[in-house]
C-alpha cells in the first residue's frame, strides 16, 4: 500500500496515494486544472506551461525535522515563482492554489503566446467544437491579441503524416502528446520534431508515413486540430454528431467504442456513421483503439450489401425464402449442417446452435483455430484486467503476433511489460512484442507444443512462470492451423492448471482468435470441423457469416458437394453465389446483441443506424426458421434472446442485459467537458460488461484434453512449407471495402529467408508462383532472415488459402507479372 | 335644424369619400408592380461570391448550429487547386436551406464568419411541394457575372490557401 | 601576478605532457587517487569556497557532496558548450592548458566516484575535440587515465562528445540528453543531475573553467585559494572582455576587481576615447548596466555585481559605448535567442518570436511607443514561466534595456 498524502487544493483537502501529481489530485478533488501536454496515461513534459499555479509547502525547521507553526497553523512558503502542476509531485501538506490573480494572469499569458501562431481558423477546423486550445481560450484566454496578425508565420496546412493522418503545421502547439504516445504506449517512435523554436515542426520518421496501427488515437489525444483523420476530415462539425455505443467487431479484444453518426446527403439523408471513436473501458482497450477498428467500419455501407433475399439467385420475398428454407429444413433435418463464424453476436449463435439442436443436425464453427473449450475452463478469472499486470506477473504470448491479430492487446501486454512484468514472447519468427519480452524465444515450426512443455522444466524462465504472482498465456494461430492450434492450446491449457494460474484473476488462458467472437461461439457449442468437405456431402449447408468459398477455392470445390445451400450474411460473397437461398442480414451497426471477447467478457452493442434494405438480424432469421419448424426460439429482441441464453448456457447464467449495461468510476476521467485532460474518447455510459466465470473458479473439474506430442507439420528438407500468419490489414470482407486502407492492405506478399529467396533467384519485391493444394497463386516476396529457410509465411485472407500448414512449390518469376 | 344636421355629416363623408379618389393610391399592384423593401429586411438567404467569383462560403455549419429552426443542412469537403470553389481548405459540397422551416431571423448570417450568407430581398417564395421548400446550394448561390468566374475552377496553386481571406487585427 | 588558470601564458608548450608534467601536473591527481579518499578531495574544493564558473555561481565543493551515493554508476560531465556570445574562455583553456582542465576533471570523477566523464564540446569545436582527443590519449600512454591508476583500484575514461551547434546545449540537462542521443531540449526539474543526470544516474556537471581551477587547489590547499578574491567570491575568475575595447581579449584576474581596471588597464579603454555606456557582465543572457563611475569603481563578484541589478554569469563583458544605441543591443540578442530557442516550452518559443517581431519593427524605425510597452510587457510576461533559464535570459536585456535607456527607445520609435 503506498502512502497517502493529505495537501490542500483552493481550501478543499485532498488525500491521494504518494508520487501523484499536482494536477491529477486537483482532479480527483475536482479541480480543473487546464493542460495541454499533459495527459494522464503519459509521463509528464512540462512543454505547454498551461497548468502553471501557485504551490506552496510547510517550512521545515531543520533542527526539529518539524512543521514550524505560525497561529496554530503550519507555515506555508510559496514559490516565487508559478510551478507546473504536471510535474509536481504532491507533498504532505502542500498547498496549491488554481485561482489566484497571479495563475489567471499565467493562464492568460500562456494562451496568449499559444495563440500568436495560431491560425485561427476554427470555423473550418475538424476540433472546432471539441477543442481544448478553443475552450480553454474562451475560459481562460484573452479577449483579443496584441500579436499583428500580418506577422504571423504561415506553415503547411495540409501535411499527410501517413496516409490516415494529416498534419495542419500553423495548428500544431508542440504539446509533443503525438510523439510521446507513440513513444512510449506504443513504444513505436514514427514520429518526431524537427527544427527547433518556433520552426520546431512534427514530422514522420518512418517509411511509409506515420507506420503504426495506433495512429488514430494521436488524433483524439491532440489538443488542438493539428492532426486530424483522412476518414473524417471535414466530414461533420463535432456538435452535429448523435453518439452510440458499440462494440468493435475486428477482433477478439472488444474494444468499446463509440460510432458518431450525422445524416449525409450522399447517402440519400439516411443517417450514416461518420467516425468510430474509442469509448473508455480501463479494462478492455483504456481509451485506445487500433485503426483497423477506426477505419474498417466502411463495409457496412459498401455497395456489395445484401437488401433482398434471393431464391435461385433471383430476387424473392422474405416469404417465400422463409418457406422454401423451412420446407427444406423439414425435410431433411438431421441433415442440416450449420456453419456459422465468430463474425455473429452470441444471440445469433445461440439461435442458431438451437435450430440445429432442434433439427438434430450439426453445428461447425468455421474457423482456423481451436482450443476455445479449453478457455472456457481455465481462461482467465472474473476481474482480470491486464492493465493491474506489473511487477512479479508474467505474461506468455506463444504462435502469436498481437500486433497484428489484436493491436490493443499488444499494447497493454507491452505496458505490463514496462511496469516490470515478465514478458515471455515465443513463436517461430521475429515479432513486434519480441523487443519488450524479458525471454523471447524462437522455436523451429513444429516446436511450439515442446516450447511450452519445456516451460514446466527447471530452467530460469520455467522457474520465473511458475513462481509469478500471476501468469497470463495468450496463444494464438501463427503459422498454425485448426489441428496445431487446438494442441498448442492444450499445452498451454497444461502448463497453467500445473502451475496453479488457473481460475483466479488475472490467471488463465486467452485465445487471440481470427475473429471478434470466436469466444461466444466455442461458448454457445459451436466447435471446429478439420475436415468441411465431407461435412459438406449430400448436406443442406446454412453457412451464416461466412464466405468458404471466397476464401478457399478447395472449400468451394466442397460446397459444390452439398445438397442445398443457404446463405446469410450482409455482403454479396463468392459463397452467396453458390446459394440457393441468401438471406440479407443487418450489419452490427445496425441492431443490438453482445459479443464475447477474447477475455471472456460479455458486452452489449447498440444499434447506431438504420437498416440496409429489407435484411434481418441474424438472430431473428435464425429464430424466425426455428418457429417456423415449430422450436420455441425468439424472433424479434435479441435483448430477450439474450435472457434466453443466459437462462441455458451454464456460464452465462444470472447475467441480465442491465448488469452488462453497468459502469462504475474509472481512472482517468475522461470525455467530459475538459477533453484537454484526456482527449477526446468518449465516457463509457453505457455498460463495461461482465467477465464470465470460468469452471477453474467455480471449483468445477477441469478436463483437459491429452497434449499430443507431435503437432503441426515441420518442414522438411526438399521441400518447403507454407504456414498461415495473420495480417491487421487483410482483403477480408470486413476491411477491404474500406478504400482508405488500400494501400495498408498491400499485394499479397509472402516471407522468405534470404537463403530461400537466394536459392530461388528471388529479391525482396521479386515475385514467386506457389503451387499448393492443387491451386496456383502469385504472390511479391518479403524477405525475414528470422524465419527457418524451410517455410514460406503466407497471409491469411489475401487470396492465398493456406489453411493448414501445407507443403508448397514456390518458383521466383523473373518478369514482375500484374495479377 | 335637425334635418339639416344629419344631411351636413353625409355630405362630409361623401367629400372625404370622393376626396380621397384624386389621393394618389396606396395599393400596389403587385405582382406586375413591386413595392420595394426596407433595408433592413430579412428576405430570402443568398449565399455570396467574393469579387473573383469564389464562395465566400467554407462550410462550416455554424449558420445552421445557430439556425433555431434547424432548417440549415451544410456538408462539407475538401478544396484542391484543381477544383477550388472557395478560398482555403474547406467549401459547401452540400447546402440546404428549409424555406418552410425559416423563420428569417437572420442569425446565420450574424454566425456567418466569412459573410458568406445574407438575407436577401426577395420574399417570393412559393411551392406546390414540400420537397420544393428546400433550397439546395445551386439556388442559394448569387450567380456570377462572367462564365469564367464560376466554380468550381482550376486556379494557379498555392494562391488560395485562406479560409478567411483577410484577417485583420481586431480594432477598437 | 602568475597565472592560476591561463598558466601556459607562463609556462610554454604547457599544452605538451612532459611540460606540464614537469610543472607539477597530475601529481594532485596523483596524490588523491593514491593517498587521499574520495570525500577529502569534495571536503577541499568545498573549503576552497570554489564557485561554478558556468554562469549560476554554485558552490561546486556542495554540488559534489549533492552525488547520491545509493544509485550507481557515477558521472561526471564538462560543459564545454561554451555557446554564450561574448564568452571564449574555456576554448582557451581547452587549447593551451589542456591537461590542467582534463587534470580536474579527472580530480573531480574521483571525488564523487566516477569511472567515466564526458566532456561536451558545441558542433564548432571540432578542432578542440580533436586536440583533446590527442590529449586523452596521451595520458592514457603515460597510465594517468585508464584501468587502476596509480596501483590503485580506481579506473577512469574520458570521452569526448560533439554537439550539433545549439546554445541550449550549455544547459546542462538539455546537454545530459544531446550526449544520450536524444533532441536536446532541457528536462524537467527537479530531479537534479547529482540525483537523475546521464541516463538517469548521477551525475556531476561543471564548466571547463571550474574544473581547471581544482588541481591547483589540491596542489596548494584550500586557503590558499580563498586567499585570492573577496570572501564571498573566492580565487581568480577569467573575463572574457568584448565590445569597444581596445584590446578585447581573455584576462584572469581575481575576483574583486573593479570594472574600470578591466576596461581601462587591462582593456586599454574604449575605442576612440568614447565614454563607456553600458556594460553586460555576463554576454548576451546579462542584464545591462548603466554605467557611471560608481558603476565602473564596483568591484567584480557575484555579490557586488549585483548591486548594479546584474548577475556576473560567466563574466563575458561586452562593453557598450554612447555609438551604440540599445534598440540595436536587444535586437541583437532576441535574434540570438530567437535562433536558439529549442521550441520546447511555449513562452520561450513564441515570446521570442514575437519580441523578435518588435524589436525589428521598433529597430527599423517602424515602431510606435506602443510597441516598446508591448515588448516589455511581453518580456515579462515570459518572465518566471519558462521550463528552463534560455527564456528568463531572454528577458534580460530587453527589460533592463527598456527600462534603463528609455531614451534609446523614444529616438528609435516613430515620433
Amino acid at each position: 500500500m503506498t502512502k497517502q498524502l493529505t495537501l490542500t487544493i483552493d481550501g478543499v483537502q485532498v488525500t491521494v496515494p504518494e508520487g501523484t501529481l499536482v494536477v491529477d489530485a486537483a482532479k480527483m478533488a475536482g479541480i480543473d486544472i487546464p493542460v495541454f501536454c499533459y495527459h494522464p496515461k503519459m509521463e509528464p513534459a512540462g512543454n505547454c506551461r498551461m497548468c502553471l499555479v501557485e504551490v506552496g509547502r510547510p517550512v521545515i525547521d531543520r533542527a526539529t525535522g518539524q512543521a514550524v507553526m505560525e497561529n496554530g497553523q503550519p507555515k506555508i512558503q510559496f514559490m516565487p515563482k508559478l510551478e507546473t502542476a504536471c510535474t509536481n509531485t504532491v507533498s504532505e501538506g502542500m498547498v496549491v492554489l488554481t485561482q489566484t490573480e497571479k495563475v489567471t494572469e499565467g493562464r492568460k499569458g500562456t494562451l496568449e503566446f499559444l495563440l500568436t501562431s495560431h491560425p485561427l481558423d476554427c470555423p473550418i477546423c475538424d476540433k472546432g467544437g471539441e477543442c481544448p486550445l478553443q475552450n480553454l481560450t474562451v475560459e481562460h484566454g484573452p479577449g483579443k491579441s496584441r500579436f499583428l496578425y500580418d506577422e504571423k508565420q504561415h506553415l503547411a496546412k495540409h501535411v499527410p503524416l501517413g496516409e490516415l493522418i494529416w498534419l495542419d503545421r500553423e495548428r500544431c502547439i508542440q504539446c509533443a502528446r503525438c510523439i510521446r504516445f507513440q513513444d512510449e504506449i506504443v513504444g513505436e517512435a514514427v514520429l518526431g520534431f524537427e527544427a527547433r523554436g518556433r520552426m520546431t515542426q512534427i514530422i514522420s520518421l518512418s517509411e511509409p508515413g506515420f507506420d503504426s496501427v495506433f495512429s488514430g488515437n494521436t488524433s483524439d489525444i491532440c489538443p488542438v486540430g493539428a492532426l486530424t483523420t483522412a476518414d473524417f476530415r471535414f466530414g461533420a462539425r463535432p456538435w452535429e454528431l448523435k453518439a452510440s455505443a458499440s462494440i468493435c467487431s475486428q477482433c477478439p479484444v472488444g474494444c468499446n467504442t463509440t460510432f458518431n453518426t450525422r445524416r449525409e446527403a450522399k447517402a440519400g439523408g439516411e443517417i450514416v456513421i461518420k467516425r468510430v471513436m474509442p469509448r473508455q473501458n480501463e479494462e478492455v482497450n483504456e481509451i485506445w483503439m487500433c485503426d483497423k477498428g477506426r477505419f474498417a467500419y466502411h463495409y457496412a455501407e459498401s455497395a456489395q450489401r445484401l437488401v433482398k433475399p434471393t431464391v435461385r439467385q433471383a430476387k424473392a420475398s422474405w416469404t417465400d425464402a422463409f418457406d422454401l428454407v423451412t420446407q427444406t429444413f423439414e425435410a431433411s433435418k438431421s441433415d442440416v449442417v450449420v456453419l456459422a463464424s465468430g463474425r455473429l453476436s452470441n444471440e445469433d449463435l445461440f439461435n442458431l446452435k438451437s435450430l440445429a439442436d432442434g433439427l438434430g443436425g450439426k453445428s461447425i464453427l468455421y474457423t482456423d483455430m481451436g482450443g476455445g473449450n479449453l478457455t472456457a475452463q481455465v481462461g482467465v478469472g472474473q476481474g482480470t484486467d491486464l492493465g493491474k499486470l506489473g511487477k512479479g506477473d508474467t505474461i506468455l504470448v506463444v504462435a502469436s503476433d498481437l500486433y497484428e491479430e489484436a493491436p490493443v492487446w499488444y499494447l497493454r501486454v507491452k505496458q505490463a511489460a514496462d511496469r516490470g512484468a515478465t514478458l515471455i514472447v515465443a513463436n517461430s519468427r521475429h515479432t513486434k512484442l519480441e523487443r519488450f519480452a524479458r525471454y523471447a524465444i524462437r522455436y523451429a515450426n513444429g516446436d511450439e507444443v515442446k516450447t511450452v512443455a519445456d516451460l514446466q522444466g527447471d530452467s530460469k524462465i520455467a522457474q520465473e512462470f511458475a513462481n509469478a504472482q500471476n501468469a497470463v498465456v495468450f496463444f494464438g494461430s501463427d503459422g498454425l492451423g485448426l489441428n496445431g492450434s487446438a494442441n498448442l492450446a492444450a499445452a498451454c491449457a497444461k502448463l497453467l492448471q500445473d502451475t496453479k494460474h488457473v481460475g483466479k484473476a488475472n490467471n488463465g488462458l486467452i485465445g487471440v482468435w481470427q475473429r471478434a467472437n470466436d469466444q461466444g461461439a466455442w461458448e454457445m457449442g459451436f466447435r471446429p470441423e478439420a475436415d468441411l468437405a465431407s461435412a459438406f456431402k449430400n448436406k443442406i449447408v446454412y453457412i451464416v457469416g461466412a464466405d468458404p468459398a471466397g476464401d478457399d477455392p478447395a472449400l468451394a470445390l466442397a460446397l459444390k458437394g452439398a445438397r442445398f445451400i443457404v446463405v446469410q450474411d450482409i455482403l454479396e460473397t463468392l459463397t452467396t453465389h453458390m446459394a440457393d437461398v441468401v438471406l440479407p442480414a443487418q450489419a452490427y451497426t445496425e441492431r443490438e446483441g453482445t459479443y464475447t471477447s477474447g477475455e471472456r467478457r460479455v458486452q452489449r452493442f447498440y444499434a447506431a443506424v438504420p437498416v440496409h434494405g429489407e435484411a434481418k438480424a441474424d438472430f431473428a432469421i435464425a429464430g424466425e426458421i426455428g418457429r417456423r419448424l415449430g422450436l420455441n426460439t425468439e424472433n424479434g429482441s435479441a435483448m430477450v434472446t439474450f435472457d434466453r441464453l443466459a437462462a441455458s448456457v451454464k456460464d452465462f447464467a444470472g447475467l441480465d442485459t442491465n448488469k452488462l449495461a453497468e459502469v462504475k468510476p474509472q481512472w482517468p476521467i475522461v470525455g467530459r467537458g475538459d477533453l484537454y485532460y484526456g482527449g477526446t474518447t468518449y465516457e463509457n455510459k453505457q455498460g463495461l460488461g461482465v467477465q464470465l466465470s470460468t469452471a477453474a473458479e467455480r471449483g468445477e473439474a477441469v478436463s483437459l484434453p491429452e497434449v499430443r506430442a507431435e503437432s503441426a507439420l515441420r518442414p522438411r528438407e526438399d521441400q518447403l512449407l507454407a504456414v498461415p500468419v495473420t495480417k491487421l490489414y487483410d482483403r477480408g470482407q470486413t476491411v477491404a471495402s474500406t478504400e482508405l486502407l488500400t494501400q495498408r492492405i498491400g499485394e499479397p506478399t509472402v516471407s522468405l529467408h534470404p537463403e530461400t529467396a537466394k536459392r530461388l533467384g528471388v529479391a525482396a519485391g521479386g515475385r514467386v508462383s506457389l503451387a499448393f493444394n492443387g491451386l496456383s497463386a502469385e504472390a511479391l516476396v518479403k524477405i525475414d532472415d528470422t524465419i527457418s529457410a524451410g517455410v514460406v509465411l503466407v497471409p491469411r485472407s489475401m487470396g492465398l488459402a493456406v489453411r493448414e500448414p501445407v507443403s508448397v512449390q514456390v518458383l521466383g518469376l523473373a518478369e514482375a507479372k500484374v495479377s | 335644424m335637425r334635418v339639416i344636421e344629419p344631411v351636413w355629416e353625409l355630405g362630409r363623408g361623401l367629400a372625404r369619400t370622393f376626396a380621397s379618389l384624386f389621393e394618389k393610391p396606396v395599393t400596389v399592384q403587385y405582382p406586375e408592380e413591386k413595392r420595394e423593401v426596407r433595408p433592413r429586411f430579412r428576405g430570402r438567404h443568398v449565399l455570396k461570391r467574393y469579387e473573383n467569383g469564389l464562395e465566400k462560403c467554407i462550410g462550416c455549419s455554424l449558420c445552421a448550429a445557430a439556425c433555431p429552426a434547424d432548417a440549415i443542412f451544410v456538408e462539407a469537403s475538401e478544396n484542391t487547386d484543381e477544383n477550388r470553389f472557395s478560398p482555403g481548405e474547406r467549401y459547401a459540397s452540400t447546402y440546404e436551406i428549409n424555406m418552410l422551416r425559416c423563420i428569417y431571423c437572420g442569425f446565420c448570417e450574424d454566425a456567418c464568419p466569412t459573410e458568406a450568407i445574407v438575407l436577401g430581398d426577395n420574399y417570393e417564395l412559393s411551392f406546390t411541394d414540400r420537397r420544393q421548400a428546400i433550397y439546395p446550394k445551386e439556388m442559394l448561390l448569387e450567380p456570377v457575372p462572367d462564365a469564367a468566374m464560376t466554380t468550381p475552377r482550376k486556379v494557379e496553386p498555392g494562391v488560395y490557401q485562406r479560409s478567411v481571406p483577410e484577417m485583420k487585427d481586431p480594432q477598437d | 601576478m602568475a597565472h592560476v588558470l591561463l598558466r601556459h601564458r607562463d609556462i610554454p608548450n604547457l599544452n605538451q605532457l612532459d611540460v606540464y608534467q614537469k610543472n607539477g601536473g597530475f601529481e594532485a591527481f596523483q596524490k588523491a587517487v593514491t593517498a587521499m579518499k574520495p570525500n577529502e578531495v569534495t571536503d577541499v574544493v568545498k573549503a576552497s569556497g570554489l564557485r561554478g564558473r558556468g554562469g549560476a555561481g554554485f558552490p561546486t565543493g556542495m554540488k559534489w557532496s549533492f552525488i547520491d551515493n545509493k544509485n550507481w554508476p557515477h558521472y561526471v560531465v564538462a560543459n564545454a558548450d561554451e555557446s554564450e556570445p561574448g564568452t571564449f574562455k574555456d576554448r582557451e583553456i581547452m587549447e593551451s592548458n589542456p591537461f590542467q582542465f582534463l587534470e580536474g576533471l579527472a580530480l573531480a570523477s574521483y571525488a564523487v566516484g566516477a569511472n567515466a566523464a564526458y566532456i561536451y564540446l558545441r558542433g564548432e569545436f571540432w578542432q578542440v575535440a580533436a586536440l583533446l582527443d590527442e590529449k586523452i590519449a596521451d595520458m592514457e600512454k603515460a597510465g594517468l587515465l585508464g584501468e587502476k591508476l596509480f596501483g590503485s583500484d580506481y579506473s577512469l575514461k574520458i570521452y569526448t562528445h560533439l554537439g550539433a551547434g545549439a546554445y541550449i546545449c550549455g544547459e546542462e540537462t538539455a546537454l545530459l540528453e544531446s550526449i544520450e542521443g536524444k533532441r536536446g531540449q532541457p528536462r524537467i526539474r527537479p530531479p537534479f543531475p547529482p540525483a537523475y543526470g546521464l541516463y538517469g544516474k548521477p551525475t556531476i556537471v561543471n564548466n571547463v573553467e571550474t574544473f581547471t581551477n581544482v588541481p591547483l587547489i589540491l596542489a596548494y590547499g584550500a586557503e590558499w585559494y580563498k586567499s585570492m578574491g573577496t570572501p564571498d567570491s573566492a580565487g581568480v575568475k577569467i573575463f572574457s572582455l568584448s565590445g569597444r575595447v581596445k584590446k578585447p581579449g581573455n584576462y584572469e584576474l581575481p575576483f574583486g576587481t573593479t570594472f574600470r581596471e578591466l576596461v581601462y588597464n587591462y582593456g586599454g579603454g574604449i575605442l576612440d576615447d568614447r565614454p563607456v555606456k553600458a556594460i553586460m557582465p555576463a554576454g548576451a543572457s546579462s542584464s545591462l548596466i548603466v554605467v557611471d563611475d560608481k558603476a565602473l569603481d564596483t568591484p567584480m563578484d557575484y555579490a557586488s555585481v549585483r548591486t548594479l541589478g546584474a548577475d556576473l554569469g560567466s563574466a563575458s563583458v561586452i562593453v557598450i559605448d554612447d555609438t551604440v544605441s540599445i534598440d540595436w543591443v536587444i535586437n541583437k540578442t532576441i535574434h540570438f535567442f530567437k535562433h536558439e530557442s529549442c521550441g520546447k516550452c511555449t513562452p520561450c518559443r513564441e515570446g521570442n518570436h514575437w519580441m523578435l517581431h518588435l524589436t525589428e519593427r521598433i529597430h527599423s524605425g517602424e515602431g510606435s511607443q506602443n510597441d516598446v510597452s508591448l515588448l516589455l510587457n511581453v518580456a515579462k510576461q515570459m518572465q518566471g514561466k519558462c521550463l528552463c533559464a534560455l527564456g528568463e535570459f531572454a528577458t534580460m536585456a530587453v527589460v533592463t534595456g527598456i527600462e534603463r535607456f528609455p531614451q534609446d527607445f523614444q529616438k528609435a520609435v516613430k515620433a
